[in-house]
């Protein structure tokens, strides 16, 4: 830079070129000016602004909502499943000393950490609990058609496949009807929220480069309707930096903004999931919160949409800025 | 100040637009190219410009080789001259003040500094009154004086001109030719491109006339009469 600065005072320019000093109170009043008029082109056109930014809002919006709600899939998942839990439905008409000599034998496997009995009445309790099916259970009267339970918790450090290994052992056994493997659903649920996790991905790339186009051809549209502008602006000694710096302002105007407004949709969901959300998981007897997105995630949206803006300004305005240049 | 030296210019069409030109002008000269419509007086002032590059030869302006100037080099060149536009080329949207500043905002000059020198050339085309008007609504002289306050409020050491009183009646295009030999008189070179001889006789300087891209004659402003 200094080189260039003593080149151009060894050819004597005459100039309104600022001293030295001056150079970034320069800069500074260039940018001040492009900002200026970036921000007037969106004004001059409110309607148009509002659509762009609407649409890279909600463009933007959905990936993160789908993010929202595969969150607390997951934390359901997580809680509902938390043991590896084995329950282990006897044969009906298994007497309590039954049950209780089958748990008294697996306590003794080494596979086992812990087996507790629930009895049929515990049983009737905890269904009446849940939400819809007291009537059920008062229509029963004194009858109980419940069997006993045995919930066998694995030792914590097993493999799956050793479980599956004492599930199957379990199912063998004489006195059992029935035996519910809690782990395994988890392991399906989590495979396929792993699944959904990648497909939200791919949707979010397929929608932020949506938004890149979208910031793109709008550009694009400006930079031709300034044609003559630009032509103006070039005549009377503008680089093709000062040129270019309003419009890629005004792709970061539209990233920042539509990055707030897909925030904003975002909260406005989670405020209307929240409730019914809250007893959903109140059914399940959890103490399960509807979690929404961590706020640092949010913060980043704006910024990263602000990024989006700037490149498809950017990528709009190399294409298109060219073919207004001089030979 | 400027150097024509075996200057052609061809363009992708066929035509010859200039061929051979050679001239030099001195720093402070007043110049007026003519001829008929097509002759290459705008082609002359465009390769000042760098709006156009010339086929072969070579123009020095300000002792600077023109060929040597790259495509980044062209905005610095720019700011060195000032250029006044047959239709004036102004921002319709923006103010008459706006309009003048844009070179100074260009060129990085702080606000206070710009307000000043814009006003100053605004007193001197005699529009101050009008600073924070839309071009829109001047009339046709008034838009060419916003013009050349705007070429010449970066205090330019050259002015080109190409066709600045096409659309103006006599008086007021004698107005705007009054207004180029002041800033000649102050130092500024200024080279005009006109066809209107009647006016060019009244101005008294140095007269290029081109005719078919040639130089055919060059008259110094003592044989203008």
């Amino acid at each position: 830079m200094s080189a260039r600065r003593r080149d151009a005072a060894a050819r004597g320019e005459p100039s309104a070129r600022p001293a030295p000093r001056g150079r970034l109170r320069a800069w500074r009043e260039q940018h001040a000016w492009c900002l200026a008029a970036s921000v007037r082109r969106l004004a001059e056109r409110p309607l148009g602004t509002l659509l762009t930014v609407a649409v890279m809002g909600f463009a933007l919006a959905l990936p993160l909502a789908f993010y929202l709600l595969l969150g607390n899939v997951q934390r359901l998942g997580a809680a509902l499943g938390e043991t590896q839990a084995v329950s282990v439905f006897l044969k009906p008409g298994r007497d309590a000393p039954a049950a209780q000599a089958l748990a008294a034998r697996l306590r003794g496997r080494v596979d086992v950490a812990a087996v507790t009995v629930k009895t049929p009445q515990q049983g009737l309790r905890e269904l009446a609990a849940l939400e819809g099916f007291a009537p059920a259970v008062d229509a029963l009267g004194d009858g109980n058609p419940l069997p006993y339970v045995l919930v066998v918790e694995p030792r914590p450090e097993l493999a799956r496949a050793a479980v599956t290994t004492l599930v199957e052992t379990l199912r063998t056994l004489p006195d059992v009807d029935l035996v519910q493997d809690d782990g395994a659903w988890r392991e399906r649920l989590d495979a396929l929220v792993g699944v959904a996790r990648r497909a939200v991905q791919l949707l979010a790339a397929l929608l932020a480069l949506a938004a890149l186009l979208v910031v793109g051809n709008t550009v694009r549209l400006d930079i031709r309707s300034r044609a003559d502008e630009i032509a103006v602006l070039q005549l009377v000694g503008a680089s093709a930096g000062f040129v270019r710096r309003p419009y890629l302002y005004e792709g970061v105007w539209y990233g920042l903004c539509s990055g707030v407004v897909a925030v904003l949709l975002v909260l406005l969901l989670e405020l209307a999931l929240a409730g019914p959300a809250a007893r959903l998981a109140g059914s399940y007897g959890g103490q399960l919160g509807f979690a929404g997105i961590a706020a640092p995630v949010l913060l980043t949206v704006p910024f990263g949409a602000a990024l989006l803006g700037w490149l498809g300004a950017r990528l709009a305005s190399a294409r298109h800025l060219g073919a207004t240049m001089p030979h | 100040m400027i150097r024509f030296d075996q200057v052609s210019k061809r363009y992708a069409a066929g035509q010859e637009a200039l061929s051979q030109l050679s001239f030099h002008i001195a720093p402070g000269e007043m110049v007026f190219v003519t001829g008929h419509s097509g002759a290459g007086k705008s082609t002359l002032l465009k390769l000042l410009a760098l709006i156009e590059r010339p086929t072969r030869g070579t123009v020095t302006l300000d002792g600077q080789n023109l060929g040597t100037v790259g495509v980044r080099g062209i905005p610095r060149l720019r700011r060195k001259l000032g250029m006044v536009f047959q239709d004036h080329r102004l921002l319709l949207d923006r103010s008459v003040f706006a309009n003048v500043e844009l070179p100074l905002v260009i060129a990085g000059v702080p606000p206070e500094e710009r307000a000043r020198r814009v006003r100053a050339a605004l007193d001197k085309v005699g529009l101050l009154a009008y600073e924070k008007q839309p071009p829109a609504l001047l009339s046709t002289g008034e838009q060419q004086r916003v013009g050349i306050a705007r070429a010449i409020v970066a205090k330019p050491a050259l002015l080109i001109a190409d066709e600045p009183t096409g659309n103006l009646d006599p008086q007021l295009s004698l107005e705007i030719m009054q207004l180029f030999a002041d800033f000649q008189q102050v130092g500024t070179t200024v080279v005009i491109a006109s066809h209107d001889l009647m006016l060019i006789k009244r101005m008294k300087k140095r007269v290029i006339v081109l005719d078919h891209g040639r130089l055919i004659a060059d008259l110094a402003a003592e044989e203008v009469a």
